[in-house]
């Protein structure tokens, strides 16, 4: 059992590939096997041209923050303790847009445009989030 | 059929009723009950009987409240067209553009739109991710996305805190001149920078006040107009883009996608542009909708807004009276709907002490979920 009290990521038919890779460690999206696109959130189809026939592919992990918020209203009680705590909007560089969190830094460390990695969270025995870090020195 | 024949929509359908009821907390009704009393109303204003309504749109709310069916049986209407619509706070302007395609097409004489609440009384918290991909990451509530996008603009444009505090205080303005508001307090710059942060670089008076209420509006044709109560509201120009894949290019969350192809739309259909408009409704869940909306729709050029919307341009007076009822971060929070409401109000000169003189031409702007749904109208007299 685990004492972690904050939401889980609900597992289905079409994101399950890719947190059993995030338990791996790795970082996955969908690539469309007709078209090439790379796609994320998952689901059951090619967002770009429809196409059912989907891989899984390795993603670089590399990106910048497009933009980002801090959240001071704890509307989870998972959050208590979090408070205030960054949400961003990772702008991959392979193109799909993610909600995640910068950890490893303050929150006064962010900035738009800042690059970042992928790192990952193993938040209990089963389920690893994917979350971001600071490239480097911050830029101005 | 493309924009370039929109045209032949303009005018064609009018606002001839609306109705409201009692807004803030009202915790002796459900929010059906509340939509009854707003339809009621809504005939009352226009002199039409219950039996004269053939189309039935609802907008359900929190708590099962709204739905199609049990509005419709409380109502007691055999509507020949209807049904539910389901678009956040883009709804009331959706639902106003489907009620003018069937009565343009014939389908219906008369058609009743409700929309009601009873959210503040059942205690509505906004508090869920609303992907639930999101929910482990701490991305509560629906400001997540306004808070990125201001952020956002703060970084490409300088702009600051500050000059976002002018939308919140200015409709404050307004709300005190406006007794339906259930906001009567003044803000100060002060006030507004001493207040707390929601998602920062949000803070409260950022964010609309959660309410009970309820709001309806019965639309029918020019003709059938001219028999009724009031003086109609015409539909000038309508337009609306989704955006489902807001995810996947930044843009979207700016909302310059959606909301660039919403103005192309509702100023080719009106026949007008920016400089037609002489007040400005935006649907403000959250005061960086007013940013987008005023870049986006054309009001002024992008990035500029900050400065844009200073020294009294959008106050009553000003060049571009903005939410003249005091908008949802001070008047009610109605998903749009009391934006509506209020520019008919104001076309039929019934504003009082509020009223812009010899408007003609008002705008009305929605945004709804994650900023992917976006609609326009522009009304005129």
């Amino acid at each position: 059992m685990t004492d972690y009290n904050k939401p889980l990521p609900v597992i289905e038919k079409w994101n399950e590939p890719y947190w059993q890779a995030a338990k791996r460690h790795e970082f996955v999206a969908q690539q469309c096997k007709a078209c090439g696109y790379i796609h994320l959130p998952p689901g059951p189809a090619c967002t770009n041209c429809l196409s059912p026939v989907q891989d899984w592919v390795q993603l670089s992990g590399k990106g910048s923050i497009y933009s980002y918020g801090i959240y001071y209203q704890q509307w989870h009680p998972g959050f208590a303790d979090d408070v205030p705590y960054n949400v961003a909007l990772i702008h991959l560089d392979e193109g799909p847009h993610i909600i995640s969190q910068i950890i490893g830094c303050t929150n006064e460390d962010l900035d738009c445009d800042l690059p970042v990695e992928v790192t990952f969270d193993d938040i209990t025995p089963e389920i690893t989030l994917p979350k971001f870090r600071l490239v480097g020195i911050k830029q101005s | 059929m493309g924009l370039q024949d929109l045209h032949n929509l303009r005018d064609q359908v009018c606002i001839v009723g609306v109705g409201d009821t009692k807004q803030g907390a009202v915790s002796d009704k459900t929010g059906d009950e509340l939509g009854i009393d707003a339809a009621r109303a809504a005939l009352a204003d226009c002199g039409l009987k219950k039996d004269d309504i053939d189309g039935l749109f609802v907008q359900p709310s929190y708590g099962r409240q709204g739905d199609y069916l049990k509005v419709g049986l409380m109502l007691g209407l055999n509507p020949k067209v209807g049904g539910a619509v389901e678009a956040s706070g883009a709804t009331g302007c959706y639902m106003i553009q489907h009620a003018a395609l069937l009565l343009n097409a014939g389908m219906a004489n008369y058609i009743l739109l409700v929309y009601a609440t009873n959210q503040k009384t059942n205690r509505n918290r906004f508090g869920g991710a609303l992907l639930e991909e999101h929910a482990p990451y701490g991305a509560f509530n629906p400001s997540g996305p306004f808070a990125f996008a201001f952020r956002r603009h703060m970084h490409l444009y300088g702009t600051t805190e500050e000059q976002l505090a002018t939308i919140a205080i200015n409709q404050r303005k307004h709300a005190i001149l406006n007794p339906k508001a259930v906001q009567q307090t003044p803000i100060t710059l002060d006030d507004y920078m001493s207040a707390r942060y929601i998602v920062w670089p949000l803070r409260l008076f950022d964010y609309c006040y959660i309410t009970d209420g309820g709001h309806a509006f019965i639309l029918t044709s020019p003709e059938r107009a001219k028999d009724l109560n009031k003086p109609p509201v015409y539909i000038r120009g309508m337009g609306r883009q989704e955006a489902f894949r807001a995810y996947e290019t930044p843009d979207l969350v700016m909302q310059s996608f959606q909301q660039e192809a919403v103005a192309k739309m509702v100023f080719a259909m009106a026949g007008c542009t920016t400089r037609d408009i002489q007040a400005l409704y935006v649907q403000d869940a959250y005061s960086p909708a007013v940013i987008a909306a005023l870049e986006n729709y054309g009001f002024c050029p992008r990035g500029e807004s900050g400065h844009w919307i200073q020294d009294g341009r959008i106050a009553l007076g000003g060049e571009l009276p903005l939410n003249v009822n005091g908008g949802q971060l001070s008047e009610t929070y109605m998903v749009g709907w009391q934006n509506t409401y209020d520019a008919v109000r104001q076309l039929r000169a019934e504003c009082g002490e509020r009223q812009i003189e010899a408007v003609e031409r008002i705008m009305c702007t929605y945004t709804g979920g994650l900023r992917e749904h976006a609609g326009a109208l522009i009304l005129r007299r």
